[in-house]
């Protein structure tokens, strides 16, 4: 099979996944024109586009972007380092697994949103529901994926392991998380994009700055385009925080590719 | 009497595993004496207990009743006076060929470490794969690899689960040459168990043979042949012969087995 067969292939898969939206785009577009909706319900994506510039242009929109990206990392680093930490814990100790395992599992049952009027009561309103509110969220994925990771490390390479001595810190760390990282990292992925989700949740509830707010002002001003540019903006940083991760997974984990792997 | 450095002795040694809640016995009464500096190939056919008795020497496997010592003492672990060269070649993928040779060397420098691992990449013939990944190399080379990686740690007592089960017939018998090399020049004791009867006459001092169900020792051949060792002269066309012979009175289905 020939390197540029495979080529056109892929260039056309990637023709037929843009039809689609493309098609939207032009239904979207002409929606208002053909009276299908208001265009005060559904704004046009060429107005759209404007009241993007302007927000970009009048400092708006990044400002809000920048204030919910902090929320994202913080919150994002809190639960996802403790369900880090959790997960490798109960990996490495089928005591601990059997003692904390059953409890994780049951407190993931609670819907992440009844968490809100919860940390409310108790934080008041400020930053730290909202971060908390998040870490939950990065908390789950972390934790189950590092621990089925560390428990899915073969005998093979703890035997290997024991043979040349390898313990405590060295083993951890030369043995043990590199054999669950591909794990690990698909932990990190889906934490970083529910954090991402979750940012948005929280900043409905009551709040004062972030693209939820934003876009709950724009609700309340009846600025539908407001509204509709933070799922655009929402989506958008969404795609490019996966984008960046699954580059650096690809850049992690070269050694996974085989020869078969190899050709395209 | 002191003992050698780089003696294995199994003393009436039996193992069972538990299979479906059942003890299953796998190895019966083995007597067995692994001079220091010896090389001493096990072969038998398939599942007769080759890689358990080898686990057992290498201390993965500590449950066992009667004895397993090394230099006289009875072995508890896995230690680094006894290197490994599992059957499966068990190189780590996320490490590369040259950091998978230097895996028991942790505690040397840098730059010995590099030596180290040059010099033993160079004598399995994979000289250029130092910055490869597992993935890249073919089962030979990742075998070679595994060799490699045993020898580098230098230990007293080399332990081989069948390392050149997956060579080319070729770099088999360049390999074969190798490791007498190293044996001869290293002084280390090696014990491999091979299903190869050309390859075990080729190498060693004893070969060892065992039979199945449970894995009992059925016979130790003595070769007193002089090295290098002619494959095609009488006498060790004599000792194939000897060996061979045991394995087709093992069964009346002698096309069973895959040695
Ligand atoms: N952990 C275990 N639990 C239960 N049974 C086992 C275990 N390990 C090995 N066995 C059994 O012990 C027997 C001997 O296994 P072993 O791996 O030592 O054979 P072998 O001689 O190395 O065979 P081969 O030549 O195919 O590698 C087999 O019947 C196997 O099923
Ligand atoms: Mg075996």
């Amino acid at each position: 099979m020939s390197k540029s067969f495979i080529k056109h292939f892929q260039w056309k898969d990637k023709l037929l996944a843009l039809i689609v939206p493309l098609l939207l785009l032009i239904l979207w577009q002409s929606a208002g024109p053909l009276q299908l909706v208001s265009e005060l319900i559904l704004t046009p994506p060429l107005t759209l586009f404007h009241t993007l510039a302007d927000l970009v242009g009048s400092g708006e929109l990044t400002d809000n972007i920048i204030v919910s990206l902090q929320r994202v990392v913080i919150g994002f680093l809190v639960g996802a380092s403790s369900g880090f930490i959790l997960g490798i814990v109960m990996g490495l100790s089928p005591f601990l697994k059997r003692t904390l395992l059953p409890l994780v599992k049951s407190v993931q049952q609670v819907p992440e949103y009844a968490w809100m009027p919860l940390l409310i009561i108790l934080f008041s309103v400020g930053e730290l529901p909202k971060i908390i509110f998040i870490a939950i969220g990065a908390f789950y994925p972390m934790v189950f994926n590092t621990f089925q990771g560390i428990s899915g490390v073969p005998k093979n390479y703890h035997e290997l392991a024991n043979v040349y001595n390898y313990k405590n810190y060295r083993y951890l760390t030369k043995v043990i998380i590199p054999g669950a990282l591909p794990s690990i990292f698909t932990g990190i992925r889906l934490s970083l994009g529910l954090s991402w989700m979750f940012v948005v949740g929280a900043e409905l509830f009551g709040c004062d700055s972030g693209i939820g707010y934003m876009m709950i002002w724009g609700r309340q001003m009846f600025q539908i385009d407001l509204v509709m540019s933070g799922l655009v903006v929402i989506g958008a940083i969404g795609f490019v925080l996966n984008f960046i991760l699954e580059i650096i997974e690809k850049r992690l984990f070269s050694w996974r590719r085989s020869f078969e792997g190899g050709i395209a | 009497m002191s003992i050698e450095k780089g003696t294995l002795e199994i003393k009436a040694l039996s193992k069972s595993f538990i299979v479906d809640g059942n003890p299953l016995q796998i190895l019966n009464n083995i007597n067995i004496v692994f001079p220091a500096g010896a090389f001493i190939s096990i072969v038998g056919s398939s599942g007769c207990g080759k890689t358990t008795l080898l686990r057992i020497m290498l201390g993965l496997e500590t449950q066992y009743e009667g004895d397993a010592l090394i230099d006289g003492e009875k072995i508890v672990g896995p230690g680094l006076n006894r290197g490994i060269v599992f059957q499966d070649h068990r190189l780590l993928p996320w490490l590369t060929v040259g950091e998978n040779v230097a895996f028991g060397l942790e505690k040397l420098k840098r730059k010995e470490k590099k030596l180290i691992v040059d010099e033993h990449l160079k004598l399995v013939g994979l000289s250029g794969f130092v910055s490869a990944y597992p993935s890249q190399l073919s089962g030979g080379m990742a075998q070679r690899v595994a060799i490699a990686r045993a020898l580098a740690s230098k230990p007293e007592i080399l332990l081989m689960d069948e390392p050149l089960g997956a060579l080319d017939a070729l770099t088999r018998m360049y390999m074969q040459k190798e490791l007498e090399r190293i044996w001869l020049f290293e002084k280390i004791s090696m014990i491999m168990v091979t299903h190869d009867v050309e390859e075990a006459i080729y190498l060693s001092d004893k070969v060892v043979i065992m039979s199945s169900r449970p894995g009992i020792i059925k016979k130790i051949i003595d070769v007193p042949l002089p090295r290098p060792r002619d494959r095609a002269s009488s006498a060790f066309m004599q000792i194939k012969a000897e060996i061979l012979k045991e394995f087709h009175l093992e069964t009346e289905y002698p096309f069973a087995y895959a040695i």
